[in-house]
């Protein structure tokens, strides 16, 4: 009998409700063994997000590097995800908790929009969000900036991965959140134009990308106006091309892998068995 | 009155806490980088990434990992800057030592020794320093030695260390080792081997995000050091 789990009438476990905490003690040993940590760590996205209201609605911005550990694992990953047609969420932490958490919200969200027969409002997500990720205590690492316009206006909020949320003008999480909240508290200023916000978040996410190594790669911005229209422009700033600089090397023939250079070690040809119900050849036509 | 409580079946596993953890400074600081060397019948060619780093941040983009020891020996280095600064430093005065006792600079096999015995000298409060050794031996031959942490050494044809490490040894393998291709092991010249490692340095600049900014190439041969430095991306 596993730990957390009852017999149902039928005599099979039903799972309790909330974490299984039971793989706990395993976990702990595969880490004490050598070179299998690497089985147990989650992809996490070592993020710079940033998001800010300006006259005309919000904007929201994210660098496209996801991290495990130290190492690059996807160089231009998609970091702002549909809520719903009046809101993007950005999200940083555990890729695959900022996924699956943006997901089964909008989802839920879809479904209430058809038994309320009106739009979104971003409170409801938010609190959606919150009553979930505190429900998980902790365990949930999605640390998220959800933006969006909805009947009462434009709207910012952030959502840290133990359920507290806060409603701004602008925000920045995720590791390059301090590079980014240094341009942002530099330069924002109430009822920006849309060019003045865009620009800033572009700079903001621009000093995450250079001065956070756990950021990099391009930048994503998606502007939600009031008047219900969305652009998302993904790729928004390219500023780290490698074409321009791999260019520069005079590559050698070397390099190239020409046919034949693989060397063959043993090649063996075995035809599919092909045999159709009642003994005759599929292939034959009737 | 001291009744056990029996455990109920429904009684959730609450993940226990571990055993109080005793905290301790850490001498260490891991500063990134990466560093690679290749040699040729009467050259050597070291290259190392200028990026310093501490945690996520970036604390200088232009700091040196190669350091010449004679005019025919260069010693590249990463792991802790600190501990990479006190190696360099203890090198060079037991070089000087040398050079008056004897009247003359070491040559690069005695240098391999050398850093091999201040490494070990240290054995129980290790250099945290990843160094490569390139330089031309007694006989004009291009040289590399590779050593870890605490001196345990080998003369190869080619190396590298550092946090990039990963992505430059299996490329060199393939390019310069000639692994799995079926075809004679071609001689390269030094211009050739310098582009080799600007690419094996674009691609661990794509992978690593401590190595970046720029790559300092450093070709010695009989005639002296030259030098050149080439961009990486500085994400």
């Amino acid at each position: 009998m596993t730990a957390g789990s009852q017999m149902n009438a039928n005599n099979l476990h039903e799972p309790a409700a909330g974490f299984d905490f039971s793989n706990y003690l395993r976990n702990q040993n595969l880490l004490q063994t050598d070179g299998a940590a690497p089985k147990l760590k989650a992809k996490k996205t070592g993020t710079t997000i940033v998001g800010t209201v300006y006259a005309g609605g919000v904007v929201l911005g994210a660098d496209t590097r996801a991290t495990n550990d130290t190492e690059v694992a996807e160089r231009n990953c998609e970091k702002i995800h549909y809520i719903a047609p009046n809101m993007y969420c950005c999200g940083a932490g555990t890729a695959a908790d900022t996924e699956n958490t943006t997901a089964l919200i909008s989802r839920q969200l879809e479904l209430l929009r058809m038994d309320t027969a009106r739009p979104s409002r971003l409170v409801t997500a938010v609190t959606l969000l919150k009553r979930m990720l505190f429900r998980y205590q902790g365990h949930v690492s999605a640390a998220l900036v959800l933006g969006g316009c909805d009947l009462q206006g434009p709207h910012i909020y952030q959502i840290y991965p133990h359920g507290s949320t806060a409603k701004l003008p602008y925000t920045s999480m995720g590791s390059g959140s301090l590079a980014a909240m240094a341009v942002l508290e530099s330069s924002w200023q109430e009822n920006m134009t849309e060019d003045m916000a865009v620009q800033l978040v572009q700079r903001a996410i621009g000093a995450g990308i250079f001065n956070d190594l756990g950021s990099g790669s391009n930048c994503d911005i998606c502007i939600i106006k009031t008047d219900g229209t969305v652009d998302y422009r993904r790729n928004a700033v390219k500023p780290n091309e490698l074409a321009p600089l791999r260019a520069q090397v005079q590559r050698s023939g070397r390099l190239n892998m020409r046919p034949g250079l693989t060397p063959i070690i043993k090649s063996e040809f075995k035809p599919h068995p092909v045999v159709a119900a009642g003994g005759e050849t599929a292939m034959e036509v009737e | 009155m001291g009744t056990l409580m029996a455990s109920t079946e429904e009684s959730s596993v609450v993940a226990t806490t571990s055993l109080p953890i005793e905290h301790r400074f850490s001498p260490y600081d891991f500063n990134g980088g990466t560093v690679a060397a290749v040699s040729g019948p009467d050259y050597v060619v070291v290259a190392a990434d200028t990026r310093l780093s501490s945690g996520y941040e970036i604390k200088s983009r232009n700091v040196t990992k190669l350091h010449a020891l004679t005019d025919k020996c260069i010693l590249a280095s990463a792991g802790c800057k600190t501990d990479v600064d006190q190696l360099r430093s203890v090198l060079d005065i037991r070089g000087k030592m040398y050079q008056y006792n004897h009247r003359k600079p070491m040559n690069t096999p005695s240098v391999a020794q050398m850093l091999s015995v201040t490494l070990y000298g240290k054995r129980f409060f290790p250099y945290y320093a990843f160094n490569v050794l390139a330089g031309i031996d007694a006989q004009g031959v291009g040289a590399v030695y590779s050593y870890d942490a605490i001196g345990s050494f080998e003369r190869t044809q080619y190396s590298a260390a550092g946090s990039g490490q990963a992505y430059v040894i299996p490329f060199l393998d393939n390019v310069i080792g000639n692994r799995n291709r079926l075809e004679e092991k071609p001689i390269l010249t030094a211009t050739e081997v310098v582009e080799l490692l600007k690419d094996a340095f674009l691609s661990a600049g794509e992978r690593d995000i401590y190595t970046g900014d720029q790559v300092e190439i450093m070709v010695v041969t009989r005639d002296g050091i030259q030098t050149q430095t080439f961009a990486l991306k500085a994400d």
